[in-house]
């Protein structure tokens, strides 16, 4: 091994990576884009609610209800005018209509009616704020009747913090470009490289096949870390992604690299064309970020794809990086490290042994 | 000396001869060329002594020895062989280099090639000829003792070509020995000390052109365009021509032109097997 061979080639690599639009679009553009889209489009689940309230009461009790309101957080009340049309607001957010005799009714014990006006167009909206309002009129009718609460509940979440898509789908997003550009890459650089005539040079000269691999390994691994960092750099200004890049998410990366990169040598070792080996890449690589859990949870998959996906090593390099560098689970994390980076010996190895420059 | 010494050389693909049984020398300083038609066996035999493929049978040393260690004093430029896309002519050549324990001058080699003015152009906006002068120069970049040099220009424009072969005459100048496989028989015929002809995997004829062409070609012929007719005659001396305008002077015979033609490689090798070179 010889450091001055493996740098040159380093050099040389990267160089023609970053004059290359086409690549610069696949490890960097691509990713970013898909973050932003996804990310703005799935964002919604843990915004706050806006309901529009009509107070036509504007008593003691009737400012207290809006004040008990105004501290739920997902709650965002905005107060509208006793003559406002009902109808015009409840085409944007929901409308809750406080009765002009509420205070009276509650002190007398007489029953009276909030008004909640909806747009039915909008029912995953309409059924979490009907559950809050009728938590609330539950929770009024119990305190004024003097009732004593039984039964209560807690709720607990399995992992300690709060965790939005954009957590879930960043990760999914690092796994399937190192993916992508390494079966990709080594893919273009052994099936072009021999069409090119490039390895028949190379045996020609005093470089190793080993200086080669390792020069190439290394590359793939600069490529792999500069776009795992240009997402999570996106997914922290414009998302406040909260990920922490560990030793276990490192090694990870370092895993699925060598992994995917074996896969393109043993394709590249058994197709000889161009478009052949494109093609070839594209039908591992679409199933496989599809199956394997890359833009949505496994669990709203049918069952026996499921299984399918826990055979792809995809899979693993989705979920170890999401319980390393989110889920901050490093024992799950270390476990999935522990499984790509098993087939990732594997399949490099027999990558290795595959990959011939001669000519028959 | 012999730089490479060839005994027996077979290589068999299924039940086709690709090369069947060949021996040869390549002399120290000389530019050797295997001349042929494509599909003769040319690169087939040269890519075997370069060591890219296996022979079936056969022993080849390059430098008395395997070819694999004596790759710091090789210098190979491949049929079709194409560079990466996005060096610059003089990233190529820096890159190559850092193979080599020695390595030549970059600028010198990027002069020596003519590529000056295109030093800092990204390889693949070069033009053929262009590209085709950078293989040549990465091939010498180790300053090697022996060159391959595998249909060097073929696809090329004729300008292109007597440029490439202006550089090639260089290298014997430097005393370098080169070993060029080509179909075009101008370029073996200007180029070559020594010229094997190679012929369906076999060598038909091995010498250097000019005893090739006394061997096998016809006699060099002149021909005298008249007003109304034309005259030719054989010659075996080229001094003769003179006496023959002589003649013409002293009889007052009055002509359009005279054509000289001498026998070329493509008549011996037509000769020899009865096909055309290309």
């Amino acid at each position: 091994m010889r450091a001055k061979a493996i740098i040159g080639d380093i050099k040389a690599s990267v160089k023609n990576w970053y004059r290359n639009k086409a690549a610069l679009f696949w490890t960097l553009a691509f990713p970013i884009l898909l973050i932003l889209l996804f990310g703005e489009i799935f964002s919604g689940g843990n915004e706050s609610y806006t309901i529009y309230i009509k107070d036509m009461d504007d008593s003691t009790l009737s400012h207290a209800l809006i004040n008990a309101m105004n501290n739920i957080s997902i709650i965002n009340l905005q107060p509208i005018g006793k003559n406002a049309d009902v109808k015009e607001y409840a085409k944007k957010h929901a409308v809750l209509e406080i009765p002009h005799d509420f205070q009276n009714a509650i002190f007398e014990g007489k029953r009276c009616n909030l008004t909640l006006y909806l747009d039915p167009s909008k029912e995953q909206t309409n059924s979490a704020i009907r559950s809050f309002i009728s938590g609330i009129v539950n929770e009024i009718n119990l305190r004024f009747n003097n009732a004593s609460i039984i039964v209560g509940y807690e709720e607990k979440y399995v992992v300690e913090e709060q965790f939005k898509y954009i957590d879930f789908f960043i990760p999914g997003i690092i796994g399937m470009t190192i993916m992508t550009s390494a079966i990709y890459g080594s893919i273009e650089i052994n099936v072009k490289y021999r069409k090119r005539g490039m390895l028949k040079k190379l045996l020609t000269t005093p470089l190793q096949k080993g200086e080669w691999i390792l020069s190439k390994m290394i590359y793939q691994l600069m490529i792999s870390f500069i776009s795992t960092i240009a997402i999570i750099a996106v997914g922290i200004t414009v998302f406040h992604l909260k990920a922490s890049f560990n030793f276990t998410s490192i090694l990870i990366i370092i895993a699925a690299s060598f992994a995917f990169t074996g896969i393109g040598m043993i394709i590249a070792r058994f197709v000889n064309e161009e478009e052949t080996a494109d093609s070839a890449a594209s039908a591992i690589t679409f199933p496989m970020m599809f199956l394997a859990g890359t833009f949505f949870p496994l669990e709203i998959m049918p069952s026996f794809l499921q299984i399918v996906a826990k055979i792809l090593p995809l899979y693993y390099v989705n979920e170890g990086l999401r319980n390393a560098m989110i889920y901050h689970d490093g024992n799950a994390a270390m476990l999935n490290a522990v499984v790509i980076a098993t087939f990732a010996i594997i399949v490099f190895g027999i990558g290795v042994v595959l990959t011939n420059w001669k000519e028959e | 000396m012999n730089v490479i010494e060839v005994r027996g050389l077979t290589k068999v693909y299924g039940n086709v001869v690709a090369v069947d049984n060949i021996s040869f020398d390549v002399r120290k300083g000389e530019v050797f060329s295997l001349l042929g038609p494509n599909g003769a066996g040319k690169t087939t035999t040269v890519e075997i002594i370069e060591g890219i493929r296996k022979p079936t049978k056969g022993e080849i040393k390059v430098f008395g020895g395997k070819v694999e260690r004596a790759k710091e004093k090789i210098g190979v430029l491949p049929q079709e062989f194409q560079s990466m896309e996005r060096l610059t002519v003089r990233e190529t050549l820096e890159y190559f280099s850092s193979f080599y324990k020695k390595s030549m001058d970059i600028e010198e080699l990027i002069e020596m090639v003519g590529l000056t003015e295109k030093k800092n152009t990204l390889y693949k906006n070069l033009s053929g000829g262009q590209k085709r002068a950078l293989g040549v120069a990465i091939a010498l970049v180790n300053d090697p003792s022996l060159i391959f040099l595998d249909e060097p220009t073929t696809g090329l424009d004729p300008a292109a070509r007597r440029n490439l072969w202006k550089a090639i005459r260089k290298l014997k100048e430097g005393r370098k020995t080169v070993f060029l496989t080509t179909h075009y028989m101008e370029e073996a015929e200007y180029l070559a000390d020594r010229v094997a002809i190679m012929h369906h995997g076999k060598i038909i004829a091995i010498d250097e052109p000019y005893k090739l062409i006394e061997k096998y070609g016809e006699k060099t012929r002149v021909i005298i365009k008249k007003i109304d007719s034309e005259e030719e005659m054989e010659i075996n001396d080229e001094r003769e021509i003179a006496k023959i305008i002589e003649k013409l002077k002293e009889k007052g015979i009055k002509y359009e032109r005279i054509e000289i033609k001498r026998p070329t490689l493509e008549d011996v090798f037509l000769k020899l097997t009865g096909e055309g070179l290309t």
